[in-house]
């Protein structure tokens, strides 16, 4: 048993001389004058898939390119209106077909070189004749010529209410145009070359992507010197750090959580919306396999959502983090959802719905607690699925099933995961699902998805198409076609409002309530986080992420590395404490050995 | 050994890594599912853009000629690109290689060197309190979820006392090279490592205590008693090495299963290495990346099979054929 203290001792002093090492490399993290840098650092569950707008999909990849990539015009922080970004004015033709953009001067990308009108143009061109994933919805019907270093001509096929926004990445055609469309699809993207307020330093994938401050970004070099996003991949760990101060603030902490959180001092809790909802949905009929034949009557749909209470899901659900809502949410921007007259929402009665039943004959002739067809018959027994992925569906499913219980409807739950809902919800194979969206800025993806082509139509490819409510309105698609070409904003926000109306007014498709992203920063370190929009929307992670550029340091020492000092005591402790252990350890074995022989 | 004992062996492994391969591809295709729907739901996306994102998976074509062009390029070791960041899937799992193996494979040799000291204390001094409290230890590390461990000695050392850190590989904000990345990446390392070896403590500290006490039975030890040798001569000459055989087949197998990480204990330290990895490919699924981590994985685990095999063979004559 000597060899038990041989062992420990030098694994003491190794470990205590690596924390010194290592106490010693964090105290060095300073920049080259011998001041501290001033790091900002953002914790999130899911990461960045690939720092390439033509391939990321995560959230996080957004957060990126939205520091890295400056886009032609910008979004205010307050509303999202169109605010000048690499250009400084822009002008429209009468019939608002072709917009002259004039860029700011001297615009250089971070490596130095020009960023001109040729960038710009370049951007919109290939990224429609390439249908980049990220770029293609704004460009397809653009063309776009440089007129001269500054000057840029977009014109557009079919009027455009969107434009004059030009929302989409430019990124540097110095580095992306040398390659074939092939090797741009496939390319890392750490250049590391934007034109944003902070670009790449440092990548490692899966664990942290590191941003330096761009010397050359139009709105003037940040007062942070680096920006790290990091990833983690247990939640809970993520609030550790960011009670340890490791991370000065987070994204998507989890519910229980964000409540401790909110009591502590030091630490500010932000509810941010940006339009995700939750909804309840039934089988409207129109897809490929008919639900229930009860499901078709309109008064059955109504019943079930005065059968839906709101309130109680919020608070139950989402601990009370969330709003109860009528309609559909299209855009994180409120301006877009109507507000339903009071005699038209479906408010929580169950008296209510039970009198709908009663009246269009639905009645539990056989007494067994469960409505039939009118006239007897098949009996009111729906097919509910239940979304194995994400905390929430389990929840609303065990609500919603018991308040059909109530009013005398059956169910039967079935569960999925995402990826087999997708497809039972393409196929129709269903009576009832709960799921949710998160919408973009603009509301034309959303509105989009309930229009009748995007009903699956191909058994063979039933994961091809977006509209889950499987519900066809003409008048519906008629309006969104107007809404898509309609130049003047007021108009177009009455033709939105109208087709959401309609829409709740089906009962096809109840949205129960928008929920926040919840998020938390250490309060004394940073000033200048701004909500997106305006007091209720998110610090970080929000559509253009315009905290970053702003976030200056509360104090000098500001930094994001306290523990590292104590470093060097806390190694000599261990060493101690180890050392003595293992001296004690090894003496009574001694004794006892001596005992023994 | 025997050539021939050798090469059956070998022979063996080589037919079951070829069963894995064909087996590979089809597990992940049992559940029905659309990759392209799945990774891109929510992403306003035309019907050219999905189609081209179906042919560059690869899923337009039947799955007979899926399976033959992935037997062609498993063959020339290229395991194609993953569904989700484009990346070359070899170069992903090698890079995620490092990670796991630095800390899973420490730490098994961590357990394995004071599971075994333990076990031969426990034995040795059996029915005394050091047994006891040995047993009771590995007892209860080897039925403790290791997840849970992790969380609670996360707590304490990394929230409560802060002396290290809460997670990841390295710290993000240092550009440190040579022996201070080093040192930073170990101090990152350690409370993983600690939270593996004492969670897989047990079960070596268990078996060898068994495996020693049955030992202890034998005649050859009173015997060694008899000629005058000392107790701890007699525990380490001669019964020591004839029980620590289990251990050692315990040992290679599970160093086998090194590769494929700890999910868990990834999961809560963010280790960047591949146990989280197939967690992630799999939500997809990324069906690229799950057959390559599969490969690997199981290639990994006849690999130490085999290892094992030969290895029981050399310490132990009865299993060689004669």
């Amino acid at each position: 048993m000597k060899r038990l203290a041989l062992v420990i001792v030098p694994c003491a002093l190794l470990l205590a001389v690596l924390m010194a090492v290592s106490a010693q490399s964090q105290d060095d993290n300073s920049g080259g004058g011998g001041e501290k840098k001033v790091v900002f650092s953002v914790g999130d569950p899911q990461g960045i898939d690939s720092m390439n707008p033509l391939i990321g999909v995560t959230v996080a990849a957004y957060e990126a390119w939205n520091i890295q990539y400056a886009t032609l015009t910008d979004k205010a922080a307050s509303d999202f209106h169109t605010i000048p970004g690499l250009a400084e004015s822009w002008k429209g033709s009468k019939d608002g077909l072709t917009w002259t953009y004039k860029l700011r001067p001297g615009l250089k990308w971070s490596d130095g070189k020009p960023l001109t009108a040729e960038d710009i143009a370049w951007n919109v061109n290939t990224s429609r004749d390439e249908e980049w994933i990220n770029h293609s919805a704004t460009t397809v019907n653009l063309d776009a010529t440089a007129k001269d270093d500054t000057t840029v001509v977009i014109k557009t096929k079919v009027p455009d209410p969107k434009l004059p926004t030009m929302d989409v990445y430019i990124l540097p055609k110095h580095i992306f145009g040398k390659m074939s469309a092939d090797a741009r699809g496939k390319y890392a993207a750490t250049d590391g070359v934007g034109s944003g307020p902070f670009v790449l330093d440092k990548f490692e994938k899966g664990q942290f992507a590191r941003f330096k401050a761009n010397k050359y970004y139009w709105g003037g070099k940040p007062a942070v010197d680096e920006v790290v996003l990091r990833k983690f991949n247990n939640p809970d760990t993520m609030v550790a750090a960011l009670k340890t101060g490791e991370i000065d603030a987070a994204e998507d902490v989890p519910g229980a959580a964000f409540d401790q959180l909110a009591k502590d001092d030091s630490i500010q809790t932000v509810e941010g919306n940006q339009g995700a909802m939750s909804e309840i949905a039934i089988n409207g009929g129109d897809g490929l396999k008919k639900p229930h034949p009860a499901l078709l009557d309109p008064k059955v749909r109504q019943a079930i959502a005065h059968a839906i209470d709101k309130k109680t899901l919020v608070a139950r659900v989402l601990n009370g983090h969330g709003t109860p809502t009528e309609t559909l949410s299209t855009s994180p921007d409120p301006k877009w959802t109507p507000d339903i007259p009071a005699d038209q929402v479906y408010d929580f009665d169950l008296d209510k719905a039970r009198q709908i039943l009663e009246d269009a004959g639905y009645k539990d002739t056989d007494g067994d607690g469960v409505r039939e067809m009118p006239g007897g018959g098949k009996p009111l027994n729906f097919t509910y699925m239940v979304r194995s992925d994400g905390e929430t569906g389990a929840k609303i499913a065990e609500f919603e099933t018991g308040w059909l219980k109530e009013i005398g409807i059956a169910t039967t739950k079935k569960v999925a995961d995402d990826t087999q809902l997708t497809e039972i919800i393409g196929k129709g194979d269903y009576d009832m699902f709960s799921w949710g969206w998160t919408p973009f800025v603009d509301p034309d993806p959303m509105l989009s998805y309930f229009t009748c082509d995007q009903i699956a139509s191909d058994p063979k490819d039933p994961t091809n198409y977006y509209n889950d409510a499987n519900y066809c309105d003409p008048q519906y698609d008629k309006l969104y076609q107007q809404q898509k070409v309609e130049l003047d904003p007021k108009k177009r926000e009455q033709i939105v409002h109208e087709m959401l109306t309609r829409l709740q007014q089906s009962a096809v498709y109840n949205v129960i309530y928008t929920y926040p992203d919840t998020q938390a920063y250490i309060k004394n370190r940073f000033e200048g986080f701004v909500r997106q929009p305006a007091k209720i929307g998110p610090v970080v992670y929000s559509n253009t992420s315009p905290s970053y550029a702003r976030l200056k340091p509360v104090t000098a020492s500001a930094s994001s590395d306290d523990g590292g000092s104590s470093g060097g005591i806390i190694a000599a402790i261990v060493a101690v404490v180890l050392v003595a252990a293992g001296a004690v350890f090894f003496m009574r074995r001694r004794r006892t050995a001596d005992e023994r022989e | 050994m025997s050539a021939r004992f050798v090469g059956a062996k070998v022979a063996g492994s080589l037919v079951t890594l070829i069963f894995v391969i064909c087996f590979n591809f089809f597990l992940f295709r049992v559940v029905e599912g659309d990759p392209v729907a799945n990774l891109y739901r929510g992403r306003n996306l035309s019907e050219q853009q999905r189609d081209k994102l179906t042919k560059q998976f690869g899923l337009d074509k039947s799955t007979g000629a899926q399976f033959v062009s992935y037997l062609k390029e498993t063959a020339t070791f290229n395991f194609g690109r993953t569904y989700t960041g484009n990346a070359p899937v070899w170069e992903e799992i090698k890079r995620k290689a490092g990670p796991t193996i630095a800390l899973v494979g420490i730490s098994a040799i961590l357990s394995g060197v004071f599971g075994v000291l333990l076990g031969i204390a426990a034995a040795w001094r059996r029915r005394t309190r050091t047994d006891y409290s040995v047993t009771a230890f590995s007892v209860g590390t080897y039925s403790m979820p290791d997840f849970w461990l992790g969380m609670v000695l996360l707590t304490l050392f990394a929230v409560v006392l802060g002396w290290f850190p809460v997670g990841g590989l390295q710290d993000a904000a240092s550009d440190a090279t040579g022996l201070s990345k080093l040192a930073d990446e170990a101090h990152h390392m350690f409370l993983p490592c600690l939270t593996l070896t004492v969670a897989y403590l047990g079960e070596y500290a268990i078996i060898m205590r068994s495996s020693l006490l049955d030992t202890m039975r034998e005649d050859y030890l009173v015997l060694a008693r008899a000629k005058g040798l000392r107790d701890v001569m007699v525990r380490n000459r001669h019964a020591v090495p004839n029980a620590i055989l289990p251990v050692v087949a315990l040992l290679a197998i599970n160093f086998g299963f090194v590769l494929s990480g700890a999910i868990a204990v990834e999961a809560i330290f963010s280790w960047p290495g591949l146990g989280l990895a197939t967690y992630e490919a799999l939500k997809g699924p990324d069906l690229p990346m799950l057959q390559g981590l599969f490969l690997v994985f199981s290639a990994s685990v006849i690999f130490f099979n085999l290892i094992a095999d030969l290895l029981y063979g050399y310490l132990d004559p009865r299993v060689r054929p004669a």
